[in-house]
């Protein structure tokens, strides 16, 4: 019997079309932190990041045939998560959400490191302050650490733009930081 | 609200989403396309896209042929040229291009690729080959024989008109003395 924890998301999808498709749990628990995390990012609201991750998977299901298992998996789903962001961005009309109470999960315990968590929420403030283009890049580089290559096949824009774009963010995000904090 | 109240909330909103999911997997309410669709998609696609290319080479050709065929009255030639020349054909081949370059653009490939460079090379290509089309004489023998007899014959028919301007007709009667 195959052990779909072991196998690689490429394997697993060739597995969920051809043999089990309830295997399809195991791709969602893979993905759907880090998937919420970055609509949540993008979005700024927490409700409207899970409704699109939802709807991203139930896409990414429907389509799951058209996937090359050539190619990442991670890419073509970070994608129609991104798609569905800014689909609901472009409903709300609203460009530049402002963060609310937003929790994000991650290996760090942060109740207990006081300090690293003021420090994430006062970048997770002067990100939310930058213009959509530069909050993508630098959240899918720092904060999802995807490589210069995932993230142009993610946002579908060449890999230099990726890099011009990730410095112009590094630069604005120093000057809103440093505004901010006067 | 406590923090450990809306993590809790989180993490259930999380396990949430993923059985929301696989429930509707399971019941059927959403259903994977078939792989046939995809490769139909992808073929037609590709043919479309030939089929845009191909017929933007073959209009701009057109326009070619008219542009040679025009006789030596170099200043009659504009006019000539705006009267006889059907609109029709530079429209549709622009036309033609968008939609061939929209296409590109929606090909995974077009932007790992300066895409400024590609929409350049496709234009460009499709003036030469038309040009080639033209140079290489495969007009003339479209209008000796061939499918595309009819429609060549016409083009040329028109052109032998005069122009249908204003004045033109003192201009025919004089032609015709």
């Amino acid at each position: 019997m195959v052990k779909i924890s072991k196998l690689s998301d490429e394997q697993l999808v060739d597995y969920i079309r051809g043999k089990d498709k309830e295997a399809y749990v195991e791709i969602v628990n893979r993905y759907k932190d880090r998937l919420v995390r970055y609509a949540t990012y993008l979005t700024g609201d927490n409700d409207n990041a899970s409704d699109a991750v939802q709807e991203a998977f139930i896409k990414a299901y429907i389509n799951l045939n058209g996937f090359n298992t050539k190619k990442k998996f991670s890419s073509w789903i970070y994608r129609i998560v991104h798609n569905e962001a800014m689909n609901l961005l472009r409903r709300d009309n609203k460009e530049l959400p402002m963060f609310k109470d937003v929790d994000f999960k991650s290996g760090v315990n942060l109740e207990e490191e006081l300090i690293k968590k003021e420090l994430q929420a006062h970048a997770r403030h002067c990100l939310s302050q930058m213009p959509l283009i530069y909050r993508e890049v630098l959240s899918l580089y720092f904060l999802e650490e995807r490589s210069y290559e995932e993230i142009s096949d993610i946002l579908r824009i060449p890999i230099g733009t990726v890099g011009t774009r990730i410095n112009r963010a590094k630069v604005l995000m120093k000057k809103i930081c440093q505004k901010t904090k006067k | 609200m406590p923090k450990n109240k809306k993590i809790t909330r989180s993490a259930a909103d999380k396990a949430d989403l993923g059985e929301k999911v696989m429930a509707k997997i399971r019941s059927g309410q959403v259903k994977m396309k078939p792989k046939w669709l995809f490769i139909a998609g992808s073929v037609l696609s590709l043919a479309g896209l030939i089929g845009l290319s191909v017929s933007a080479v073959f209009l701009i050709n057109i326009v070619f042929f008219l542009l040679r065929k025009h006789g030596p009255m170099g200043h009659w030639r504009l006019e000539l040229m705006l009267n006889s020349l059907p609109f029709w054909v530079p429209v549709a081949a622009i036309i033609c291009l968008v939609g061939g370059i929209w296409l590109l653009k929606k090909y995974d490939f077009s932007y790992k690729k300066n895409f400024t460079l590609i929409v350049l090379g496709f234009i460009f290509s499709i003036i030469i080959a038309a040009w080639l089309v033209d140079a290489i004489g495969l007009n003339e023998r479209l209008l000796k024989g061939g499918r595309m007899r009819r429609l060549y014959q016409q083009l040329e028919k028109q052109e032998e008109t005069l122009p249908r301007g204003r004045g033109n007709g003192l201009y025919r009667k004089n032609i015709q003395k």
